[in-house]
């Protein structure tokens, strides 16, 4: 016989289980995982420093790194959102008007989603696991072996992601704020690092007991000792690893009984709407007038009859034909230009009320920054050149980073807040409804730069690296970093018109980035398609000469890939003006907009080859 | 069939078609011809009231047909026809974080109203006409459903629009907001304004429009004013209460327009232009509900 108690829970777990099976995200991230696998199987240290692939001591730093590279964001991913989900649908009151307790439904929430997050990671201990009947040349392999994987990867991952997931879970239901869950997984990264540097002064078992990741396993033992030493190691959990892992359970536990006991079911009243009371707003006058269940036509008519003679203010404020004349002036470029403006304000506010900023903005002010104030920066060819080339070199991957996800937001906030049928009825152009996002995200980002370059600047007063040279910062900028941020979000604008889906804008951003990333670093890196600049320049070519000519052509170059990028998203845009090119024998927007293009495709070319000269 | 107002036609729709790439056929080939004041699209869900929306408001394209405000085609010449546009979607958002005023500032810049103080005069007149003042600097994020549909209204209103689409502007709203409403959509219509409004309630037609039309699975199928439409069964609607067990059989014999539970029993409308169909029915008013249900019930291709 079923226990009853255990139905909702049962009910709960299977619907969240359903729930992932449907969605794009976990076979995504198995994906992920089990290509991390065999990049670290073939391409990783083992071969080079003579380590087994599957010798438990390799298991086992495997296993650290892919808790280290992978867990927060992936653990938010799936940790932070199920029970905001549900109240995002509009699906609570159902289930709440049920039988459900907080505990079943929590519980089955967690215990749902992080099965799915568990079998997800396991893709790469599964991999990892199959790939030790292969080898390649010079690859160490011992006899295949089972258990290590599976118990190893319960111990080092499984545990890690009880707890951390545990952390996510409470905050995204406590706070019902995914976009705090995702800050405090960026934010894990610092919070880590500085938490291993307070550590280092302890002794060894204390670094291994407070160490949340086990990155520490092994301590000074396994430093310095020999390959053939290493692979025969047989790694197992002393009293200070099972401390360490019975005090992340623990931590799972306090935060899942902090969830139960604070998680509220009742509607969340916003600050400003309870301080305004809408509902107790009641200035408009009853409705008099017209009869909303007139019986029939005839009364009705009656009704708008003895309305048509009723004195005027006897029935609102307003009558028939009190608005204000005013002048509408929709053409012409001045027009389109205030259009412009009112447009860019609204996107600019908007972007700047995304509370993930609160964590980006410091986060990569730190970031930035954290090499300049730590290590000794040598003054080539000045100090303010070295500078703002190391802070320029940094931010080019966060501003990646706010290309693809603010321009996701931007591009997709329209429809996403259902305002889009009422904005794309407005006799605005295209032009004024795209480049506005596209202007706001550029904003976005350079003052992300500014406050990076402020940063930097007074970081090198600070360190007594006079003299300060702010053209050579805003040289650096403005020809390293501007045309890349301008491509990089022209480039995800075009992509989300194309795709016209936010996450599938969002992987094949990542996708192309990560592959470019990886390109360059194989050593696969030329000027005709590297827009950004990446790894291609140093300080001293900006002083003059030919190098600060062939890198202004390939800016020229970029500007123009830029702006085909943009009149490719205006010809794409699902809004539709007009088809044809000519409009009562002129150009129409789309006619400008190819023109525009074709001049761009022919500046694209002419620069490219210059370019292609000059390497 | 060609529905034609008797006032000069300022919207003129002629053979729209629209399928769905899933192969739903949306509307069939609408023609129709209405002039200045309140135009009442009425029918069911899925009628094609939406699709047709969409297509005035230059959202959607139609597969095939024409459209045309005041001679503006408003299939080819759409940058043209959003001059001429006021829409209030049936589904709509509003940016959370901007006030009432800064909402309605955005939307008069985008609709090119460029100075600055006529602007404020517009939107001060605006919040005034939909009772909105007091809540001007609140953020629309804590607005109830009614605000919002009223200040959905407002931002329709700017421009000196010619066509102004609402579609089912009522839909969710408590029956004091919803007569607020009917207020203030009589109020917008004026002499060289047509204001269509799309619905279910039949109620808001019977309100508020001087002609209107029935959609049905795509095709209208009526175009009156609601007055000829009652005419039309005057003197053939009857009531009865009878025991649920009778009303399969009095289904068989008589036209039943609709039921109703009433203190246990059954309380049957029925249609019959040959006189009393029983001696427990007696003749009642007809209203416009009478008329739509009676259509809507009727076998397609039947006008």
């Amino acid at each position: 016989m079923s226990d009853t108690r255990l139905t909702p829970f049962v009910a709960v777990f299977q619907t969240e289980l359903l729930f992932n099976l449907k969605r794009v995200a976990p076979y995504a991230l198995m994906l992920v995982f089990s290509a991390n696998a065999v990049l670290w199987w073939g391409w990783g240290p083992a071969v080079a420093r003579g380590w087994a692939v599957n010798s438990d001591f390799y298991i086992v730093w495997l296993l650290g790194g892919f808790s280290f590279m992978t867990t927060p964001l992936f653990i938010a991913l799936l940790m932070g959102d199920p029970v905001i989900r549900d109240f995002r649908v509009g699906i609570d009151p159902l289930i709440f008007s049920k039988p459900v307790g907080r505990a079943a439904y929590l519980l089955g929430k967690f215990c749902g989603n992080y099965v799915v997050l568990v079998c997800c990671q396991a893709c790469f201990a599964l991999t990892a696991l199959a790939l030790q009947a292969f080898s390649r040349p010079g690859m160490i392999v011992l006899a295949p072996r089972l258990l290590p994987y599976l118990q190893h990867f319960l111990f080092f991952v499984g545990v890690t992601s009880l707890a951390l997931g545990a952390i996510c879970f409470t905050v995204g239901t406590l706070t019902r704020n995914v976009k705090l869950v995702y800050g405090l997984a960026v934010s894990f990264y610092p919070l880590y690092i500085a938490w291993q540097l307070t550590l280092k002064g302890l002794p060894w078992r204390w670094r291994i007991v407070l160490d949340p990741l086990l990155f520490n396993v092994g301590g000074n033992a396994w430093q310095g000792q020999s390959a053939d030493w290493l692979n025969h190691l047989t790694v197992s959990y002393d009293g200070d690893m099972i401390a360490n892992r019975a005090a992340m359970c623990a931590v799972a536990l306090v935060c899942l009984g902090i969830v139960h006991a604070r998680f509220s079911l009742v509607e969340r009243v916003r600050a400003d709407a309870a301080r305004h009371q809408p509902t107790l707003l009641n200035l408009a006058p009853r409705a008099e007038r017209l009869y909303g269940e007139a019986e029939s036509f005839g009364a009705a008519q009656v009704a708008q009859a003895s309305e048509q003679v009723a004195p005027a203010g006897a029935v609102g404020a307003g009558k028939p034909g009190a608005l204000p004349e005013v002048r509408i002036v929709t053409q012409g470029w001045r027009a389109t230009l205030d259009q412009f403006r009112a447009a860019l304000g609204v996107e600019f506010r908007l972007l700047r009320a995304e509370r993930s900023l609160v964590v980006v903005a410091p986060l990569v002010l730190f970031l930035c920054c954290l090499e300049l104030a730590v290590y000794e920066i040598a003054p080539a060819p000045s100090y303010s050149a070295a500078y703002a080339g190391r802070t320029a070199e940094a931010l080019l991957l966060f501003l990646f980073a706010v290309a693809v996800f603010y321009t996701g937001e931007t591009m997709h906030r329209d429809r996403e807040a259902r305002i889009e049928p009422v904005l794309w009825s407005v006799p605005a152009p295209n032009l004024v409804l795209l480049l506005s996002k596209f202007a706001a995200t550029l904003l976005l980002s350079l003052a992300l730069i500014t406050l990076v370059g402020v940063s930097a600047a007074g970081l090198q007063l600070y360190k007594g690296h006079a003299p300060l040279e702010p053209q050579i910062y805003l040289k650096t900028y403005a020809v390293i970093l501007a045309p890349g941020i301008i491509f990089m979000i022209a480039a995800a604008v075009a992509l989300n018109i194309l795709l016209r889906d936010k996450y599938l804008t969002y992987a094949a951003s990542l996708a192309v980035g990560g592959g470019f990333y990886y390109l360059t670093g194989q050593g696969y890196n030329h000027w005709l398609y590297n827009p950004v600049l990446y790894r291609l320049w140093t300080p001293a070519d900006l002083v003059g000469g030919d190098a600060l000519t062939r890198i202004l052509v390939h800016r020229a170059y970029t500007l123009a890939l830029s702006v085909l990028l943009l009149a490719l998203a205006l010809l794409c845009f699902e809004r539709k003006a007009t088809k044809d090119l000519t409009e009562q024998g002129r150009l129409s927007g789309a006619g400008w907009t190819t023109l525009v293009a074709l001049v761009s495709v022919a500046v694209a070319v002419v620069t490219g080859l210059i370019v292609s000269a000059g390497t | 069939m060609l529905a034609r107002a008797h006032k000069r036609a300022m919207l003129q729709i002629k053979q729209l078609k629209k399928t769905y790439a899933s192969g739903v056929q949306a509307l069939k080939g609408i023609d129709l011809e209405v002039g200045a004041g309140v135009f009442g699209l009425l029918g069911p869900n899925g009628a094609g009231k939406t699709t047709l929306m969409k297509i005035l408001a230059t959202l959607l394209e139609p597969d095939g047909g024409e459209v045309a405000v005041d001679g503006v085609d408003f299939i080819g010449q759409k940058t043209a026809a959003r001059r001429m546009l006021g829409y209030l979607p049936q589904e709509f958002g509003l940016y959370p974080t901007l006030t009432a005023e800064q909402t309605l500032a955005y939307f008069a810049r985008l609709k090119g109203v460029t100075d600055a103080k006529e602007r404020a005069r517009l939107i001060d007149a605006l919040l005034d006409r939909v009772n909105l003042n007091a809540a001007r600097g609140q953020r629309v994020g804590g607005f109830s459903g009614g605000m919002r549909q009223r200040l959905g209204i407002a931002q329709a209103l700017i421009g000196r629009p010619r066509l102004i689409i609402v579609d089912e502007p009522t839909a969710g709203l408590d029956p004091e907001e919803r007569n607020r409403f009917h207020n203030l959509l009589s109020e917008i219509a004026g002499a060289d304004t047509v204001v269509l409004l799309s619905t279910h309630i039949v109620s808001d037609v019977s309100n508020l429009c001087g002609t209107m039309a029935i959609i049905r699975r795509g095709e209208i199928i009526a175009f009156r004013t609601p007055r000829a439409a009652l005419a039309e069964m005057a003197d053939a609607v009857w009531e009865a209460t009878v025991a649920r067990e009778q009303l399969a059989a009095l289904k068989a014999r008589c036209r039943v327009i609709s039921t109703q539970m009433f203190e246990g029993q059954m309380r049957v409308r029925v249609l019959s232009q040959n006189g009393r169909p029983g001696t427990e029915f007696c003749p009642v008013s007809p209203t416009l509900e009478d008329y739509y249900l009676n259509l809507a019930s009727q076998p397609e291709g039947v006008n």
